[in-house]
């Protein structure tokens, strides 16, 4: 497993904070996944935005 | 049996307004639609057909797909035929007297919604918390001076979210009545208590001639202030819409006035329809008072659930713009389809026990706040403002009852308690 720190991504539609250490328990991503390993077609459990609209976060 | 119709005894009720104010009737016919015309056409006289879209994971799908479904080509909410032709006239061809953040398709809608939403985002709406938490404790203390009885809906449901917003928003405290009205008259058009004075109900126009004039109200209201921001901003919401910039361009007119009524209207009627429903739910269930009392971390999921229960707005209406297949079926280009929330949050397949009030469901993933590019703007705002008052109130609510009988709102758009009669006591 990479030894950088966990980032955080934010749906720039709803404001829902993707956090690599905590997954996305919700659509079957285990914690500790990074943004950039997420399949495509993963979409923000609370808006449905696409990946593609989640942008870093502090 | 031919499920592709709704027949029309069935499904007509649901377009009249008065229907919405007993709401047992609405489950009664959605929960017969979810079980036998789950995607099907109302043909009702006097309205175009709509698809009734009354599961969750279609709503879903539909109100994602804003690339296919629309919301500014046809009326964005329920309207007869005849209101509609009136809405072009009164707007030059446009099928809304809106052109809120709602009617707006892409890539404009997203132009428009970025002048905001950075304002809305969860690390901003945190730091509100100390003001927000300082209203919500100015209104228990109200509350509590009214003991032991007042109506909970109009005493202090409908004023603690206008004052929240309206604050923000950068309106002067004494213009917050004016706000209060006008957006009864908009959203309750057809209410004999909350609608327009005047406004005759037996004219199947009144909603088009109602909201046409309640557009007016709202520019004459907000073009002093458009003009001061300009001159002079604050750090308010009013400053940013006024010199919101969409391409590098002004906002059009009818856009910038709709801004403006959307935060100053969505923005608190809808908090104050899930908030009256919340204290109506603890007056029916001392057991649940009595839990929340004892456990407060349970305060977050009752406001999560308070608002799939009371899922104040009904409907919001889409236009097909291409071919589209859902659920076997295929909606043609052209088609209008009625998304209901009140269904989509009572789907049996979505929720478990859907009929059952749960604070503890996790994640509770209702559709009270929609879902797709145009979800709530407000959602995070309005959990703060609900979790504030129930923090500051259930350690101090000793008892609640029923004091008579709670009434809806006669209205098939947003809908909610405008009566909650409690007799309470409080430390
Ligand atoms: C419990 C309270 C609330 C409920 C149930 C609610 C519900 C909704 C729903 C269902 C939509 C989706 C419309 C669509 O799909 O076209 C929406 C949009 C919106 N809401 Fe709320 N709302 C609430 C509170 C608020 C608050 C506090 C604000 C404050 C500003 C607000 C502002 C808006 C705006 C501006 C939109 C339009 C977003 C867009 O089209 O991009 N709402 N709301």
């Amino acid at each position: 497993m990479s030894q950088a720190p966990w980032k955080k991504y934010l749906c720039s539609t709803c404001g829902t904070v993707y956090d690599e250490a905590e997954g996305d328990a919700d659509s079957g991503i285990a914690p500790g996944t990074r943004f950039e390993d997420l399949p495509e077609d993963w979409i923000c459990p609370v808006c449905g935005t696409a990946k593609a609209g989640f942008e870093p976060y502090a | 049996m031919d499920t592709l119709r709704i027949p029309t005894e069935l499904v007509a009720p649901v377009f009249n307004p008065a229907t919405f104010g007993r709401r047992g009737a609405v489950h009664d016919i959605f929960t017969r639609l979810r079980r036998d015309y789950p995607l099907s056409v109302a043909e009702v006289p006097g309205y175009d057909p709509h698809w009734i879209v009354t599961k969750y994971a279609d709503l879903r799908e539909i109100s994602r797909r804003d690339d296919i479904f629309h919301g500014g080509e046809r009326s964005k909410t329920l309207i007869s035929q005849a209101g509609e032709a009136l809405v072009k006239k009164y707007t030059g061809g446009q099928s809304n007297i809106w052109r809120s953040l709602v009617q707006l398709d892409p890539p404009e809608h997203g132009a428009y919604r970025a002048v905001v939403a950075p304002s809305f985002m969860p690390d901003k709406i945190a730091q509100m918390k100390d003001s927000v938490h300082a209203i919500a404790k100015t209104y228990v203390d109200r509350l509590a001076d009214m003991a032991p009885s007042c109506d909970f809906a109009h005493d202090i449901a409908f004023m603690y979210p206008l004052k929240v917003v309206l604050d923000l928003m950068g309106v002067p405290e004494a213009d917050h009545p004016r706000m209060l009205r006008l957006t009864q008259w908009l959203f309750s058009y057809a209410d004999p208590d909350l609608k327009r004075p005047g406004s005759d109900l037996t004219n199947p126009d009144e909603i088009t001639k109602t909201w046409n004039i309640v557009f007016n109200e709202f520019k004459d209201f907000y073009s002093p202030i458009i003009a001061d921001r300009r001159k002079a901003p604050k750090p308010d919401i009013a400053s940013l819409i006024a010199n919101g910039r969409i391409f590098g361009n002004e906002m059009e007119e009818r856009a910038m006035i709709s801004y403006f009524a959307i935060v100053s209207t969505a923005g608190h009627d809808t908090t104050a329809a899930t908030t009256a429903t919340g204290m109506w739910v603890l007056a029916e269930q001392p057991a649940l008072l009595a839990r929340l009392k004892a456990d407060p971390a349970l305060i977050p999921g009752f406001v999560e659930e308070t608002i799939r229960w009371a899922s104040p707005v009904q409907q919001f209406v889409r236009s097909a713009t291409e071919d589209y297949e859902i659920r076997g079926r295929t909606i043609r280009k052209g088609d209008l389809v009625y998304l209901s929330y009140v269904s989509a949050n009572r789907d049996e397949e979505q929720f478990e026990n859907a009929f059952t009030f749960d604070p503890t469901r996790s994640p509770n993933r209702h559709i009270g706040f929609g879902y797709g590019a145009h979800i709530c703007l407000g959602q995070h705002l309005a959990r703060l403002e609900m979790r504030a008052l129930w923090e500051a109130l259930i350690p101090r609510l000793q008892s609640v009852e029923l004091a008579g009988e709670p009434q809806l709102t006669e209205s098939e758009f947003v809908c909610g308690p405008k009566l909650v009669p409690i007799r309470f006591a409080m430390q």
